[in-house]
């Protein structure tokens, strides 16, 4: 049984159609990549993974079940450039918002999930800022700081949207690390436009174009570099 | 510059309206916080000019159909309530068009009340104070009420604390840890509602939101932290209120306006300040 599986999923903003009988499986535990064009459908597809939104037509099953149902075992990364730069709130207490319905009163956490923030911040290499704000983090700290928020809970998949935008090249490859560590562990989804990364670590790409196309690394030509995505292929192909 | 603080100990409408600006400080620090970083000043404003409509038609209740147990305060938090939970139901199914449906709700609010208020016989009605407040409004009774309803704001606010600060700064990452994001933001939205019916005695639908928006904002800027910015803007406001009420002592201008513009000219202050401090580092 595939961890994650589509089938026949179809989505529209109102008359626009932006995904389009869209069928792919995941194995549990793989590193996959979803590429594509601006407008692709990427957005969309990973925000039908998580359940926030749901599909026209066709079926989304996680564990084979509706995301909405294990939502709690899913660590989402979003793009650090959504966050609010002035938000007054420091690098701990985002992580730590990674359980926050387990907070009490006067947002008091349980001992148990103030040692793994503390555990996660120093493997992650986070604890000199621990204090600082937020929004004054570079863009890779911002970006650590994310995943560790959606590693607190010890979530059985992890879904990555762009987590290397905006970010230099030396953040980027030390992020990469550490998304590839959890290989194997944790069934792993990350948009990205990175297409070296690619080439270097994961298992299946999925290349975005209103439908989804899987390509194994090696047959992500250079086009794809250069925004030239391939019309999709067909089901014969 | 002397009879302010003589008066003080011996006028007790001076008395209470400084008690009920404390008092109304508390809430406008804390929850006008969560307006600030939530960046909804706007839909603030907007529960705050529809309040009208319930005060309205609480007025015209009291003295067209001599049914004086309906204090136009009661209409407020009713309307309050009403038009928050409305915005807040509008802003989670229609996002896009959201700002025109809450200017829509803003001023049909206001129209309504207008209207009932001039249907009220007129010897018993004055619009401006409802508009801009009047010191002289307060009563023990609403010292009282002002006490509870604070305990209460303050309370939730311990409670939900974690939840509120979550679903300021990320709702999808409250939706994967599963807490009810929709109840959790319309209960916020009903303490601002509270907080807004608080404010109208003191400051006035019109004025209120200066209360609301400016001490958390200056607060902002010399602090990261979300408990510190409530602390200090519950300090900043209750120093707004008390200077703007002197000044508008020894003046005579209305204490609303005024206690609104020395916000503004502390707002101006505390840019500059900060930006001073940026400059030397």
């Amino acid at each position: 049984m595939s961890e994650i599986c589509l089938e026949n999923v179809s989505f529209s903003y109102g008359k626009a159609p932006i995904l389009q009988k869209v069928s792919f499986s995941i194995e549990k535990g793989s590193f996959n990549a979803i590429i594509g064009p601006n407008g692709g459908g990427k957005t969309t597809l990973l925000k039908l993974l998580l359940g926030l939104i749901f599909p026209d037509s066709g079926t989304v099953l996680l564990q084979n079940t509706s995301p909405k149902n294990i939502c709690q075992k899913i660590g989402y990364v979003p793009q650090v450039a959504i966050t609010d730069p002035f938000f007054p709130i420091t690098l701990k207490q985002v992580v730590l918002l990674g359980q926050a319905e387990k907070a009490g009163l006067f947002s008091r956490y349980p001992k148990d999930i103030l040692e793994k923030a503390r555990d996660l911040i120093d493997s992650l290499g986070l604890t000199e800022h621990q204090n600082n704000p937020f929004g004054a983090l570079s863009g890779g700290l911002k970006q650590r700081t994310l995943i560790a928020r959606a590693l607190i809970s010890n979530p059985e998949f992890l879904f990555l949207d762009e987590p290397t935008a905006s970010i230099d090249q030396e953040n980027q490859e030390k992020i990469f690390s550490l998304i590839e560590s959890f290989k194997g562990k944790k069934t792993i989804l990350m948009v990205t436009h990175d297409l070296e990364e690619i080439f270097k670590n994961v298992d299946k790409v999925f290349s975005c174009q209103k439908t989804v196309t899987p390509y194994s690394p090696k047959d992500v030509c250079k086009h794809f570099a250069f925004g030239l995505y391939h019309t999709p292929l067909s089901k014969n192909d | 510059m002397l009879s302010f603080f003589s008066a003080l100990t011996h006028n007790p409408f001076l008395q209470m309206a400084i008690f009920s600006g404390l008092l109304a400080s508390v809430t406008s620090g804390v929850i006008g916080s969560y307006v600030v970083i939530k960046r909804i000043s706007f839909l603030a404003g907007s529960i705050a000019h529809s309040v009208l409509s319930g005060m309205g038609i609480c007025l015209f209740l009291q003295f067209s159909l001599n049914m004086p147990s309906i204090k136009p305060l009661y209409g407020a938090f009713v309307s309050a309530i009403g038009s928050a939970l409305l915005i807040g139901w509008i802003h989670r199914r229609f996002s896009q068009r959201e700002d025109s449906v809450i200017a829509t709700i803003w001023s049909s609010g206001m129209a309504i009340g207008v209207i009932f208020i001039s249907l009220a016989p007129a010897s018993q009605v004055n619009l401006l104070d409802f508009l801009f407040g009047n010191i002289l409004w307060v009563s023990k009774a609403d010292l009282f009420w002002l006490m509870i309803v604070d305990i209460l704001i303050l309370s939730m606010v311990s409670i939900f604390y974690t939840r509120f600060l979550a679903i300021c700064f990320d709702e999808t990452q409250c939706y994967l840890r599963k807490i009810p994001t929709t109840f959790t933001y319309l209960l916020l939205l009903s303490l601002i509602a509270l907080s807004i019916v608080l404010l109208i005695k003191v400051m006035g639908i019109i004025l209120l939101i200066a209360l609301l928006t400016i001490p958390p904002t200056i607060a902002s800027l010399f602090t990261h932290r979300l408990s510190k910015m409530m602390l200090s803007a519950t300090l900043i406001a209750m120093g707004m209120y008390i200077c703007g009420l002197f000044i508008a002592y020894e003046t005579n201008f209305p204490p609303g306006a005024t206690i609104a513009l020395v916000a503004g000219i502390a707002y101006g202050l505390a840019l500059c300040f900060r930006k001073k401090i940026a400059v030397r580092k």
